[in-house]
């Protein structure tokens, strides 16, 4: 019972924190000094009546609070509003999220299916040959900017025509069958997975190592030793699943990166993702778009940290008894 | 020591992979004088003709023959269109996409610029009456015919109401009226516009939609209206008349269409066009993509900017493309000058006074406009894909005042136009007949490479005159704020698209009371005539030439504002860029034109 308590507590302390958010962001976009009418204004044919309709119809007489205020109304209701183009948000949204999903939910899968064996692996052959060599290659996976390495990637399809040059299907893609249209998206896939597998394995392997680094050093290991029980066992029933804590707040932090951690990547292989929708709402300050993606992000983000805190509570015996 | 020799073992490898980059990357200084007579040596097609079959009034492509089939992929940089609803066109790439679906009345002549018909099998002038004759047996994709009933509902229940984008509305109104229409049978109506306005047969090319689909949604209201057609639409359900129809829309992928096998235009063996089974537009994000997607074979035609042209030109022998040069753009770069003199609210003047004498002193704007050295902008910043420009109206526009000539940059010109202003140059420093020091501010948005570099360069250029230039890039919207609402700035450069078919589009630039009179902006309702003569000059002309209805009475006085506008300097013009496109040589019919570009004949063109 006091764990639904503890649950609906964590729920309702999410609504002042999804009014702060939103009050600051909507006040940022709508202080910055971009004008969504600016191109507008600058052509010759627009007459001042079409300039003062687009005006009413984006709402841009109306002091910023009042904007807030019916954004927040309607945000309520469910109804995410209109991008300035006239398009529905929630439509707008929905055609790129399950691609976003797609990539993001394969890269940690990955990440997390090779770098916390990774990570142990290191941490219990540490200072040999095969933790340098893992540390080297951590170290380039962390150096390397994503952005710069997504172009380096591209510029290999391009000359080798092995991989597709951004994108996520062909042009054709609805003439294949079934296993077609898997090895056109496969095809399209392997090299955004690449680029954010690649940074964010170094990460997680890295922090693997440490978490369990230091519980290795810990007492109860060497006592668990000296006990005679085999170093297998010491390792999977003792020293893991003390090390692997951290790690379950980092997959609440992950949660929160699967709608928006993949932008700059997307942007680069024109991922028909989030990643562009947003960037070129923000860039026309599209009000309704950037914000219903804010909130998005927000929510993603109070979801995974609860995530988080539950799968903690289920892992680890300690915190449920201090609850 | 072992360390020491991996160490340097690894160092000299990085090295050498680091130089074998380096010689790679720097691209080959190669600055092309891009000179290619391309467009005057294709032979052109003559005009397309009315043919009638069994009661079917075709129009006949007089293109060469081709074969049916195939696919054209080609690009669109953004991200894709907002609507397909073309009366809610906002953005070039929309009203392309819904170009594609539906015809207007009239078009324009991809070579001569003038207005002929499309949907419309003859439009009839006499006076104020436009008398459109439409075709008769030409069919909606759903096999309605189309009629004089959805030309009445396009223009009385759409454009006139100002639904979808309302500045169909403003371009249709002659004097804030707008033109009646009748209906005179069923395949005739009638605008009658309130006095003769040469701009309103263009305005003909409006789409004309199928009223049985659009009313449902147009009689629900406004909003309703504008919501309809989004691109998330099921294609299955468009009702098009267009020479193509939609197939497929992807978000931020692509957009498919599929030739409509029911369209009016016919070959020369009259055989139904278009040739294309389907035409794929690829949306990207940006030029760079773009370019990648051409080389990896995705698409079929590039537009080339600045650097690239070079490359792709030595590649081109090789290469299965062909590169075009479609003349200059409509796009046009200036230096814009403020020349107000009004005060604020609070009685402080926008423009300080002593500058004011400067800006206001036609020599010091002449000298100016010696002192800038254009060939050597086109040179360094457009890697010699551009034209220097002289005249107000862009480079391929049909008005264009072929007597202004320009001129090289002179120094000694300027710095005689400068004493006879009464400045003084003294150690090298500029000082005005008070002693005051020639300094000034100049703006340019900050992000576009090309503006930000054009401004650097007149910075240089000016400084040899003695004077000192501020350069200031700042955020686009601030820019547009200070030209058209605070009015503090002193010289700006800016860039304008122009219409190269109709001069009266540049109204609000240049008539007094415009809403982008940038180099002498009043605010709205000003009542005090304090025009310049030759401004009042300019508002007799484009009253003037909007009445005149035929070209050869409007040139004339086109090109006397031209020549206006070269001879007072309120904005001098720096450069146009030249476009450049290369296309795949399995791509036939294409007849590229400066006006058109390169791939406007969607329906002639075929693969072989």
């Amino acid at each position: 019972m006091d764990f639904f308590k503890y649950i609906t507590k964590r729920i309702l302390q999410v609504i002042p924190l999804l009014i702060i958010v939103s009050l600051i962001s909507f006040f940022i976009i709508r202080l910055s000094p971009v004008d969504p009418l600016a191109e507008l204004r600058l052509n010759p044919s627009i007459s001042q009546e079409t300039l003062d309709k687009e005006i009413k119809r984006l709402n841009l007489d109306k002091p910023i609070y009042i904007q807030y205020i019916s954004w927040a109304k309607s945000f309520i209701k469910g109804d995410l509003g209109y991008t300035s183009a006239g398009e529905k948000v929630a439509v707008k949204l929905k055609e790129r999220i399950p691609n976003t999903l797609l990539l993001t939910a394969i890269v940690i899968f990955m990440t997390w299916l090779v770098g916390i064996p990774l990570g142990i692996l290191s941490a219990i052959k540490k200072e040999t040959a095969v933790d340098r060599m893992l540390t080297v290659i951590s170290s380039v996976g962390m150096a390397i900017p994503s952005f710069f390495f997504a172009i380096l990637l591209l510029l290999f399809a391009v000359k080798t025509g092995w991989f597709p040059a951004g994108g996520l299907t062909s042009y054709n893609f609805n003439e294949f069958g079934f296993w077609g249209k898997f090895i056109d998206i496969s095809k399209h896939l392997v090299l955004p997975v690449v680029v954010l597998f690649t940074i964010s394995l170094s990460g997680l392997q890295r922090q693997m190592r440490a978490n369990m680094l230091e519980v290795m050093d810990s007492d109860y290991i060497k006592f668990a030793r000296a006990k005679g029980i085999s170093e297998w066992k010491v390792i999977f029933k003792h020293a893991l699943r003390n090390a692997i804590n951290p790690m379950i707040t980092l997959l609440g932090f992950e949660f929160a990166g699967l709608l928006s951690g993949a932008a700059l990547t997307e942007y680069v292989f024109q991922y028909p993702g989030l990643g562009r929708l947003i960037l070129e709402a923000v860039m026309k300050s599209d009000i309704n778009l950037v914000m219903a993606s804010l909130m998005m992000g927000t929510i993603m983000l109070i979801l995974g940290n609860l995530l988080a805190d539950i799968l903690l509570m289920i892992a680890d015996p300690r915190i449920r008894g201090a609850r | 020591m072992k360390r020491f020799i991996t160490t340097i073992i690894v160092i000299s490898i990085a090295g050498l992979v680091l130089v074998a980059c380096i010689k790679r990357d720097v691209p080959e200084k190669v600055s092309v004088k891009f000179k290619t007579p391309d467009l005057e040596e294709i032979i052109y097609p003559a005009d397309e003709k009315n043919v009638t079959i069994d009661g079917v009034d075709y129009l006949q492509s007089q293109a060469p023959c081709g074969k049916f089939g195939g696919e054209l992929v080609i690009s669109t940089i953004g991200e894709g269109p907002k609507t397909f609803n073309p009366c809610n066109t906002k953005d070039a790439t929309s009203s392309t996409m819904a170009g594609m679906m539906y015809d207007g009345l009239v078009t324009t002549n991809p070579r001569t610029g003038r207005v002929m018909p499309l949907l419309a099998k003859s439009v009839e002038i006499s006076g104020n009456d436009y008398i459109v004759n439409l075709r008769q047996g030409v069919k909606w994709t759903d096999g309605t015919l189309i009629t004089a009933d959805d030309v009445m509902y396009t223009y009385k229940e759409i454009v006139f109401k100002g639904y979808g984008n309302p500045s169909a509305m403003d371009a249709m109104k002659v004097d804030g009226q707008l033109p009646d229409l009748v209906k005179l049978d069923n395949y005739t109506v009638k605008f009658t516009t309130s006095k003769p306005f040469a701009p309103f047969l263009r305005q003909l090319s409006y789409p004309i939609v199928p009223k049985h689909y659009f009313k449902p949604y147009s009689d629900k209201g406004e909003s309703v209206f504008n919501a309809f057609l989004t691109p998330d639409t099921n294609p299955k359900e468009i009702v098009s008349g267009g020479a193509f129809k939609l197939k497929e829309y992807v978000a931020a992928q692509r957009v498919v269409f599929e030739r409509n096998p029911d369209y009016y235009k016919i070959n020369l063996k009259n055989e139904k066009l278009p040739y294309l089974n389907k035409l794929v537009y690829l949306i990207v994000g940006d030029s760079n993509n773009e370019i990648l997607k051409f080389e990896a074979k995705e698409i079929d035609a590039l537009a080339l900017r600045g650097s690239n042209v070079a490359r792709y030109k030595l590649k081109e022998a090789a290469s299965d493309y062909i590169i075009y040069n479609l003349g200059p753009d409509t796009g046009t770069l200036f230096l814009v000058i403020n020349l107000n003199s009004r005060r604020d609210k609070n009685c402080k003047p926008y423009v300080e006074p002593k500058k004011q004498c400067w800006f206001l002193n036609r020599d010091f704007r002449a000298a100016i406009d010696w002192a800038i050295d254009r060939e050597s902008m086109v040179r360094n910043i457009a890697s010699g894909v551009a034209e220097p420009l002289f005249t107000a109206e862009s480079l391929n526009s049909i008005y264009l005042n072929k007597y202004i000539k320009g001129h090289p940059c002179d120094l000694d010109v300027a710095q005689k136009s400068l004493e006879k202003a009464g400045f003084v140059l003294k150690n090298g420093i500029l000082y005005d007949s008070c002693g005051n020091r020639v300094e000034f501010d100049l703006y340019t948005n900050a992000g576009n490479l090309e503006r930000e570099a054009l401004g650097v360069m007149v910075k240089q250029d000016l400084e040899n005159l003695g004077m000192k230039v501020n350069f200031k890039p700042v955020e686009f919207n601030s820019l547009v704020n200070k030209l058209t609402n605070t009015h503090d700035w002193d010289m700006a450069i800016m860039g304008l698209t122009g219409s190269p078919l109709e001069p009266h589009d540049g109204k609000n630039v240049w008539t007094s009371s415009g809403s982008l009179h940038m180099f002498n902006q009043r605010p709205a309702g000003y009542a005090i005539d304090d025009r310049f003569d030759w401004e009042k000059e300019l508002d007799k002309i484009f009253s003037e030439g909007a009445l005149k209805l035929t070209y050869e009475e409007r040139k004339p006085l086109y090109d006397r504002y031209q020549t206006i506008i070269y001879n007072q300097k309120p904005i001098i013009y720096l450069y146009s860029p030249i476009r450049i496109t290369a296309v795949r040589k399995k791509v036939k019919n294409v007849f590229p034109t400066s006006l058109s570009g390169l791939l406007y004949n969607l329906d002639e063109i075929y693969i072989q």
